[in-house]
């Protein structure tokens, strides 16, 4: 019966999208802090060439951040 | 004459109980990221009020779930949708007086049902939308974010944790602008959407539109206005007592906590799930916080979560149906609604006035 009146299948698409953008924008934003945390450690102790790797790693994880935003509200749009 | 005189008594009860809405969310919303220090509270306020109103114009799918899904438009009357709105109303005083946090999107619905019930009997109640789209998704959601908030600050804890801590909080208080955001942006979307959809309802019952009809654009403006006007108004009384109304909890976490309830919500927004975005909110910050340290967590708070979400749906239901039949007694014109709306006000009146003698509320989250 309750099997019947559930919306299985949005239901089970609301808990993946909230696990994907909950748990996966986090992942890419703390690898950004990662990186940031790191360029300043490496480039105090004089490594430019792994701090440069480090701010690479940053802008990328962070404009992965804001592509993640950016594709989750075009998709709360979209319908 | 009659039925538009209930129609603007509706509406305007409707964009009522909207800014109350915001006015008593507005601390589930800002209250992470002015407890980490990541915004001040007038910014985060601001910040909140206008990504409100934003988000409110984002999808119109709760509002078509709460107009069409919950109970028959066919055989709902304007004076239906107030007898309800009076029972969310009234239910949410008396929790406020109290000082239990229920949550307004269930009083809203609780009180449509039960006086629908009162009018037209339990046939009056589509079973499917009541189950599939609000008990199921009331009871997943907050457990969803809970579980969210914790896996996700046990990430953050793996990645950055032998980082040096001034770098990391700088970057979390960074990111507690998007996340906080992104939950002003949701709470707008969900709760402000509920409102469209009674008032959406209110109007098809007056067959000023036709069934299964979207929300017009003066709704939808009305009400995103009504919520992000509650909001900014709530704020104020938020900033005199912060520090002893929000759970302290550090960058990181409250980054975790608002990022999971922001998903939640979205995600369910989209699919036209009306939720508590209260008991949402609640979710992430207990999960960011019982990731850390169980004893973190004030579970006192979520025992009383858990009992006001058990009591709010039914006793909303009951108000509504005895608001419903209280309005037939005079009958099935205008008077009942105004002899009831001045019966609520001087209600209203009488809990604020009791309140300012003994002091303020119990705090409710």
């Amino acid at each position: 019966m309750l099997a019947t009146l559930v919306e299985t299948k949005e239901m089970t698409e609301t808990v993946v999208a909230s696990i994907v953008a909950g748990i996966g924008i986090t992942v890419i934003f703390s690898i950004a802090i990662w990186g940031a945390a790191r360029f300043i450690d490496l480039s105090r102790s004089e490594r430019p060439v792994a701090a440069g790797a480090a701010a690479v790693v940053t802008a990328l994880a962070l404009a992965g951040t804001i592509g993640s935003v950016a594709l989750g509200i075009i998709v709360m749009t979209s319908k | 004459m009659s039925a538009d005189v209930i129609l603007v008594i509706v509406v305007g009860t409707a964009l009522a109980f909207d800014f109350t809405n915001g006015f008593h969310d507005t601390a589930n919303v800002v209250a992470t990221s002015i407890s980490t220090g990541a915004a001040r509270p007038r910014v985060a306020i601001a910040f909140a009020s206008i990504l409100n109103f934003v988000g409110a114009f984002i999808s119109i799918t709760v509002a078509a779930t709460v107009a069409n899904d919950v109970v028959d438009a066919a055989v709902v009357t304007p004076t239906v949708v107030f007898a309800g709105l009076i029972g969310a109303i009234t239910w949410n005083l008396i929790t406020w007086y109290f000082g239990l946090p229920s949550s307004s999107s269930h009083a809203l619905i609780g009180g449509v049902v039960g006086s629908a019930v009162a009018a037209a009997g339990l046939d009056a109640v589509l079973a499917g939308g009541l189950v599939g789209k609000v008990l199921v998704p009331a009871v997943v959601a907050p457990i969803l974010a809970f579980l969210v908030a914790g896996v996700s600050i046990g990430v953050i804890y793996r990645i950055v944790g032998k980082q040096r801590p001034g770098v990391v909080t700088r970057g979390y208080r960074y990111g507690q602008i998007v996340s906080g955001g992104m939950l002003a942006l949701a709470h707008g979307s969900n709760d402000a959407q509920k409102t469209m959809g009674i008032i959406t309802l209110a109007l098809i019952a007056n067959g000023t539109l036709g069934a299964g009809s979207d929300p017009p654009t003066w709704v939808i403006v009305s009400s995103a206005t009504a919520i992000a006007l509650g909001t900014y108004s709530g704020g104020w009384r938020i900033i005199k007592t912060t520090g002893t109304r929000i759970i302290k909890m550090d960058a990181a976490q409250g980054f975790s906590a608002q990022g999971a309830g922001a998903a939640v919500i979205l995600a369910s927004t989209h699919f036209g799930f009306p939720l508590s975005t209260t008991h949402v909110i609640n979710g992430g910050v207990m999960g960011a916080g019982a990731a850390k340290r169980v004893s973190a967590v004030r579970w006192g708070v979520a025992g009383n979560i858990v009992f006001a979400w058990l009591l709010t749906l039914p006793a909303a239901a009951a108000i509504g149906g005895i608001t419903y039949g209280v309005t037939r007694v005079f009958g099935t014109g205008a008077l009942g609604p105004v002899v009831v709306s001045i019966l609520a006000l001087t209600l209203v009146a009488f809990a604020f006035f009791k309140r300012s003698q003994q002091g303020a509320p119990v705090p409710a989250s």
